[in-house]
């Protein structure tokens, strides 16, 4: 089952290459997969059902190998199918470039699925480099703007993070002998305090990069904004994640003490990423880099829930707070860039200045948009406030007030800050595009048709779900 | 009777013209000539070799010689498809001087 | 307990099938209608009840959040007011938007509304209170900005929600730290954990506690609009009238009042009071009674002066939760729900007999037009400005003038003052707007609404007048139960309350009966202090603007052009040193080769 679920966009991937309607190949082997992710994410505890394992190497044991280590590999890649889904349906690709479009998009889709059922070091790495080969060839090839300079910077900076990270993995590897994840995490003793450090250092630089963790952020506006809409949807929404996934894997069981002497360095780049970035998102002009911004800030408060982690490790919440909102806010960023695709198709342009009165042409894409706009704000009842109140709450689980504030509990007050950060740029750039009188690029504009609400939906069931019931997906875990 | 230093001197002269044909002729054929020159050098040495070192029961060292075989097949293949390389570069770019070829500067 | 679940969810319901399903069949206000009169009946049956509900929202391990509802004396009276001016501002909406093309949507809107206020009211622990303190803050929103193609509505909308934001901020934060000081998020729990901690940690208890006081405080400033985040309020105007009845002026606004006193029951009032974090709440409650009151006086929009007399009267209630005595607070809030929304509700219908003429002094000469509306206008400006033994408002006035007198004499002081300016505004209101000749066309033409309209405004005349004898059947807070009759310094402050009232009925009286123009003009007034034009030019302008600018700029040069330039200049310079060695020269290349094979021959044989 696991290994269909992997496989089944790289078998429709070459389908489409052989010649397969490629449209609709992908669709479909996206919905199966949805299906077989909601399948998995309840019954993930069947190992029987959900494991899968090839050898490849004899020595060192090497096996391609699949299975769900726990509930939140099952989130992930439920969190990854919806997103396929989403980011297929919602998809139009220019004219003649089908193939390319749709075959790139699952094959992304594979890699960031089977990075997060792998259960074998090296496949969890190599899924994921797997999945960046497209994601850089559908920006450098079918992005708009200044899309080679956007592909080659997050070419660059994807490509040094990755390096840096190989060499903390490896290192990991070695100490602990074994390229198992499970097996590695049970080894976890052997990893000595000296080497902590290092590895911690060379982990969090790693994975950060790829989450763009403060200041290594500044090849994700561009590359957002150039890239097609299904590319920036599983970028932004699936695949960043991987090194948010990572850190909670590999980093935290491995290399508590390591991080733990990087704590306060973390704590101030995880408010460079809800801060400073939040206030770059304020002064943007263009809704595309807007929302790639916001979703480099949103970035911050997981890294909080993960400084909650590192800061006290008994830390029943911060875990699941972190796995709550990195569900949320992928489908939330998810929807949002296919939304603003779908407004920059309708009108044409998605500079702040040229729009406005939206909503009176397009009520429905107006509507869609607001309770997107909604969710990155934090609004109770869509998922993004679950995660984030839980966040906070991780944050302040180790303050008994009999020592005052620690530094993580001040890093959360400057956190919740963003709150008002991110309803700025929000509320600012919904009522510069949707609120106000027609302008010219608005007062013809095209709403939504019913197909094309279908992949929003979706999305926005997926966050109401989660927001109005957390359980739903605690329970999971 | 001429001894293994006689040859390999031989050997090395060959070896030198071959190397600074390669290093000095601009046109491309020579190049290529050269280049069989030093091959025959190697081969030269390697007969050599397999004369003067007996194995104990006093037969030459076939297996140098055997490689020489092996170079010779090697050789004329490899001048089969220089060749037709060389033929496929003057019908692209009407030169075979290499003082012309230089599109892998930087 | 069903009945209560129904009560939370069933406005919530009829906001989904409203936007789903029955947005374009013209049912939706009809059945929000329905809703509201369904919940109203509820709230009725459940008056009386003591309980607790509660299930679990988010679970880890064996933390978990609960949705929960808590019924008891505050909630159940508060609901009576909620779901009470609630469905009268839902029927006379019927007859308000009735010509207004996006009805579904309003009427969705003030279901969602419903549902949100409902659920802070029940709500039995903090968390639960912070998610509909923000889906009340998103409801009024939407409503503010139901003419959204108007750009002012548009910005007020904007404007509302990010105020609140700022003080939701503080509400957060406040939130965090008694979780962590008392240990508990409901609030049954907070009382035995907050004297574990202080047991535990006498010497700090007071200042980690006020502290976190100031900081759930933050909250109610930004909800109930005091100083220093009034400013969304007056701009909320923009919405459609029954709206700012409803949530501007009635119920949402009171929240803060609502949710301070809850904070302060499940404290206990003795703790509260040796805070100094008390003495800072009444001092921001006085303050803002004051500005408020005196930006009022020179309005002239007729929504504007309501907006202003709620911000001051919120100041009294805030003032009477600062100095612990928040049962008054509760008691004002309750009678003043009623007849705010009943003057909120006459000026709707002023309005819209005048065709959406906001202007008082483009009105003029009403009583005669329309008398109803006159009458009800009437009774309720007679219960703001508290004239003696027949209003509401007079009664739960005296109470918050008493716990003024008992504890500080100087917001005594500034608390009459208050009461004078509170009856000359009113004054001027009225006489300019019902009195005299009428002044503009719109204003000639204008004749008595219908009775969608005035039938809510008659019913709620008679709650301004009576529901100072309501609240023990309607089960409100109501301090006079457990006072003495005639406390300490009661002729005093009775005296001093009608001495402003004669005051001020007289000086409005002659200064502007008859006038054709407001005869005073004193622009700080006017101009609300000029605080919020320091907020749009200054706050948001240079400092937020400018400095995102500034961020933004070091963000692409410093980080993005120096640093990671830099880097990527380097590897460039470097790489152009070894281009040099790439000649493209055939020859070139077999000669370096040459002379490595040599090299390492050399190497490896000797």
């Amino acid at each position: 089952m696991l290994a269909l679920l992997v496989f089944l966009p790289i078998i429709a991937f070459i389908a489409i290459l052989l010649g397969a309607p490629a449209r609709l190949t992908a669709i479909g082997a996206s919905a199966v997969n949805l299906a077989l992710g909601l399948f998995a994410a309840i019954t993930w505890h069947n190992a029987g059902l959900w494991s899968f394992s090839i050898p490849v190497l004899e020595k060192p044991a090497l096996n391609l190998a699949f299975g769900f280590a726990d509930g939140m590999s099952a989130i992930m890649v439920l969190l990854s199918v919806i997103v396929t889904l989403a980011a297929v349906l919602s998809g139009k690709a220019p004219e003649g470039k089908e193939k390319l479009y749709f075959a790139s998009s699952l094959l992304i889709s594979a890699g960031a699925i089977g990075a997060f059922a792998a259960t074998d070091l090296f496949f969890f790495y190599a899924f994921h480099e797997l999945a960046l080969v497209p994601t850089f060839l559908m920006i450098g090839m079918l992005g708009r703007g200044d899309r080679r300079a956007a592909a080659w910077k997050i070419t660059i900076y994807l490509g040094l993070g990755s390096i840096v990270l190989l060499a903390g993995l490896v290192w990991l590897a070695n100490l602990t002998g074994t390229y198992n994840m499970v097996e590695m995490v049970k080894g976890a003793e052997k990893v000595d305090p000296a080497a902590q450090k290092s590895i911690a250092a060379l982990l969090v630089v790693g994975f950060g990069t790829l989450v763009s963790l403060f200041p290594f952020h500044s090849w994700a506006a561009p590359a957002y904004a150039s890239a097609p809409a299904p590319v920036a949807m599983l970028h932004a929404g699936v695949l960043k994640k991987f090194g948010l996934y990572g850190l909670l894997r590999i980093a935290i069981p491995l290399v508590p003490e390591g991080l733990h002497y990087w704590l306060t360095p973390l704590l101030v780049l995880l408010l460079g990423n809800i801060l400073w970035v939040g206030w770059v998102t304020i002064s943007q002009k263009r809704l595309d880099l807007m929302l790639g911004n916001s979703s480099v800030m949103h970035m911050g408060y997981i890294f909080l829930a993960i400084a909650a982690l590192i800061a006290f490790p008994e830390n029943p919440l911060a875990r699941s707070a972190a796995i709550v909102l990195m569900f949320a806010h992928g489908i939330s960023i998810a929807l949002l860039f296919g939304l603003t695709d779908r407004i920059e198709r309708n009108t044409g342009t998605l500079d702040l200045q040229d729009l406005g009165g939206l909503a009176k042409s397009a009520p429905g894409l107006a509507f869609l948009f607001g309770i997107a706009a909604m969710a990155s704000i934090g609004l109770p009842g869509l998922a993004n406030f679950s995660g984030e109140v839980l966040v906070f709450l991780s944050a302040f689980k180790s303050y008994n007030g009999t020592h005052g504030l620690g530094p993580v509990q001040i890093a959360c007050i400057f956190s919740i800050w963003g709150v008002v950060i991110s309803a700025v740029y929000m509320l600012r750039a919904y009522r510069n595009i949707f609120q106000g009188p027609s302008v010219k690029a608005t007062a013809t504009a095209a709403d939504l048709t019913c197909a094309d609400r279908i992949p929003a939906l979706l999305l926005i069931l997926a966050l109401f779900a989660v927001g109005l019931y957390p359980n739903l997906l605690l329970n999971l875990l | 009777m001429a001894s293994l230093n006689d040859y390999l001197l031989v050997s090395g002269l060959l070896f030198a013209i071959g190397l600074a044909g390669v290093v000095m002729r601009r046109n491309i054929i020579i190049v290529f000539m050269c280049l069989e020159l030093m091959l025959s050098a190697a081969n030269l040495t390697l007969v050599a070799f397999s004369r003067f070192n007996p194995t104990p029961n006093g037969l030459p060292d076939y297996n140098g010689q055997m490689l020489v075989f092996f170079v010779i097949t090697v050789a004329a293949a490899e001048v089969a498809v220089g060749l037709a390389i060389i033929v496929a570069l003057y019908r692209a770019r009407q030169t075979i001087h290499t003082d012309e070829l230089t599109s892998l500067k930087g | 307990m069903n009945l209560a679940w129904i009560l939370l969810f069933l406005p919530l319901v009829i906001a989904a099938a409203n936007q789903l399903v029955l947005k374009k069949t013209g049912l939706a206000p009809i059945v929000s209608v329905a809703s509201a009169l369904a919940t109203f009946v509820i709230a009725v049956l459940l008056l009386g009840e003591e309980k607790t509900a509660w299930f679990s929202w988010a679970t880890i391990g064996d933390f978990s959040i609960d949705i929960g509802i808590k019924l008891d004396r505050l909630s159940t009276g508060m609901m009576i007011v909620v779901t009470g001016v609630g469905l009268l501002v839902h029927i006379f909406s019927l007859a308000y938007m009735k010509a207004d093309e996006a009805k579904a949507r309003y009427f969705t809107g003030l279901s969602l509304f419903m549902f949100s206020m409902t659920g802070i009211v029940l709500a039995n622990n903090f968390i639960m209170t912070f998610i509909f303190w923000e889906l009340v803050g998103l409801s009024s929103y939407l409503l503010i900005g139901h003419w959204y193609q108007k750009d002012s509505a548009a910005d007020a909308a904007k404007k509302a929600f990010l105020c609140n934001r700022v003080g939701d901020f503080g509400f957060m934060v406040g939130i965090l730290m008694l979780w962590g000081i008392t240990g508990a998020l409901s609030f049954d729990q907070m009382k035995g954990g907050l004297e574990a901690f202080q047991h535990a940690n006498a010497p700090i208890a007071v200042g980690v506690l006020s502290a976190a006081i100031l900081c759930v405080f933050c909250g109610a400033v930004g909800k109930s609009a005091q100083l220093p985040l009034h400013v969304w309020l007056p701009d909320a105007m923009e919405g459609p009238t029954p709206v700012s009845a409803l949530i501007h002026a009635a119920t949402m606004v009171a929240a803060g009042v609502y949710m301070l006193f809850r904070v302060q029951l499940s404290l206990g009032f003795e703790n509260f009071e040796a805070l100094p974090a008390s003495t800072v709440i009444a001092w921001t409650g006085g303050l803002t009674s004051l500005a408020a009151a005196l930006m009022a006086t020179q309005q002239d929009d007729i929504k504007r002066i309501l907006a202003y007399s709620t911000l001051s009267q919120l100041g009294y209630m805030v003032m009477a939760v600062g100095l612990v005595d928040g049962e008054a607070g509760m008691f004002h809030l309750f009678t003043h729900a009623w007849f705010k929304a009943l003057l909120f509700l006459g000026s709707g219908a002023l309005i819209y007999a005048c065709h959406h003429e906001q202007d008082i002094w483009k009105m003029g000469g009403l009583l005669k037009k329309m008398p109803i509306t006159g009458i009800t206008f009437a009774i309720g400006t007679a219960a703001l400005i508290a004239v003696p033994y027949v209003t509401s408002g007079f009664y739960s006035k005296e109470e918050i003038l008493t716990a003024a007198y008992t504890h500080n004499k100087v917001l005594f002081g500034i608390a009459v003052v208050v009461a004078f300016l509170t009856t000359f505004y009113m004054t001027r209101a009225y006489v300019v707007t019902f009195l005299g000749k009428t002044r503009s066309e719109n204003a000639d033409h204008a004749h008595e609404v219908g009775p969608l309209m005035w039938i809510p405004l008659v019913l709620l005349a008679a709650m301004a007048i009576g529901s100072a004898w309501l609240t023990g059947p309607l089960n409100a807070i109501d301090p006079r139960i457990h006072a003495p009759e005639h406390a300490e310094g009661h002729l005093v402050i009775l005296s001093c309350s009608i001495a402003a009232l004669v005051l001020g009925l007289f000086t409005g009286f002659v200064l502007y009966n008859g006038k054709e123009k407001d005869p005073l003009s004193i622009p700080l007034f006017r101009n609300r202090f000029y605080v919020d034009g320091f907020y749009d030019n200054f706050l948001v302008r240079y400092f937020q603007d400018a400095f995102a600018a500034i961020i933004a700029f070091f963000d692409e040069f410093i980080i993005n052009g120096l640093i990671v330039g830099g880097f990527s200049r380097a590897a460039e310079s470097t790489g152009n040193i070894f281009r040099k060695v790439q000649s493209g020269s055939l020859q070139g290349y077999a000669f370096v080769f040459g002379i490595g094979v040599i090299l390492v021959v050399y190497f490896t044989t000797f």
